[in-house]
């Protein structure tokens, strides 16, 4: 196969845990990233690059979808828009 | 007042008799309707030619006989695959425990052929069930399985190590004996879900051609 093999059960684990602990930090310090930047560089040491992007992207998801629970939809103002 | 009392307790009786029938009965309707829809959709009656991880040509009608748990997936997936699996395989364990019901067969058919070859998803599979079958084949033969399923699979783009995710649709078939799609689990369903419905198909299951 190309390139480089699937990461293993324990390799996936592992990424996983470090991903949870990173977004444990950013629980806990209201998103502010510069507070977690260890577990951030764990993070993307123990996952495949392409995992780290799925992550944020999944984590900003998240964040939207209980922005829509919480708040409801605000639709983007635009000016000069009817 | 003993003979009152008696009688009314037999009309409640008869009355709940009656409301429980009925109630079976809108059920019943229910889920043939639902069978139906699903058999016009006809889910994988356009079959597919590809080869397990020993390399051996497995097609539609190999799987005919058994009752089969079907999931596309690929083995670099970030977190939905494997927990499908798990839940694939826990779901399969449930129903083993049941020693009256026919065995279930779970087949893997990879999305991502090009890295996903016979011993990638030996190693990969092995560890969610020991008698999850895995199967790969060409690009070609890839997407045309994926396609008698309707499973959407999109390969996003590569970065600078070459590597990428393949965006699909996160879907278990279930194929009766005769090779319909009776059902399909989406991500909400628990392995106690699909192993609840699953059986329930089973025992509402008649042979064609019979």
């Amino acid at each position: 196969a190309a390139g480089m093999a699937a990461p293993t059960m324990e390799e996936r684990k592992a990424c996983w845990g470090a991903r949870d602990e990173f977004w444990q930090c950013l629980d806990s310090h209201g998103d502010d990233a510069a507070k977690c930047e260890k577990l951030r560089r764990a993070f993307e040491a123990r996952c495949p690059q392409q995992w780290v992007k799925h992550f944020d992207k999944r984590r900003d998801f998240l964040k939207y979808k209980k922005m829509l629970e919480t708040e409801g939809y605000r639709p983007p103002e635009a000016a000069g828009k009817s | 007042l003993r003979q009152r009392l008696a009688i009314s307790g037999a009309l409640v009786a008869l009355a709940a008799a009656g409301w429980l029938h009925l109630r079976q009965q809108k059920q019943n309707q229910q889920r043939s309707k639902h069978l139906r829809q699903l058999r016009e959709l006809g889910l994988g009656s356009a079959g597919f030619e590809l080869r397990d991880t020993s390399g051996r040509p497995r097609g539609k009608r190999d799987l005919l006989g058994s009752w089969v748990l079907l999931y596309f997936g690929f083995t670099h997936c970030p977190d939905v695959c494997p927990e499908e699996l798990e839940k694939l395989g826990e779901a399969v364990r449930l129903l083993e425990e049941r020693s009256e019901l026919p065995p279930v067969l779970p087949v893997f058919i990879t999305v991502d052929p090009e890295r996903d070859d016979e011993e990638a998803m030996r190693k990969y599979l092995r560890e969610f069930h020991p008698r999850l079958v895995g199967l790969t084949g060409s690009a070609e033969r890839v997407r045309e399985a994926a396609a008698a399923f309707r499973v959407y699979v999109s390969a996003g783009p590569r970065d600078e190590l070459g590597d990428y995710v393949v965006d699909h649709s996160v879907l278990t078939f279930l194929l009766d004996p005769d090779g319909i799609c009776r059902e399909c689990y989406g991500r909400a369903s628990t392995a106690q879900e699909v192993a609840r419905s699953v059986r329930g198909h089973m025992e509402s299951y008649e042979p064609l051609g019979e």
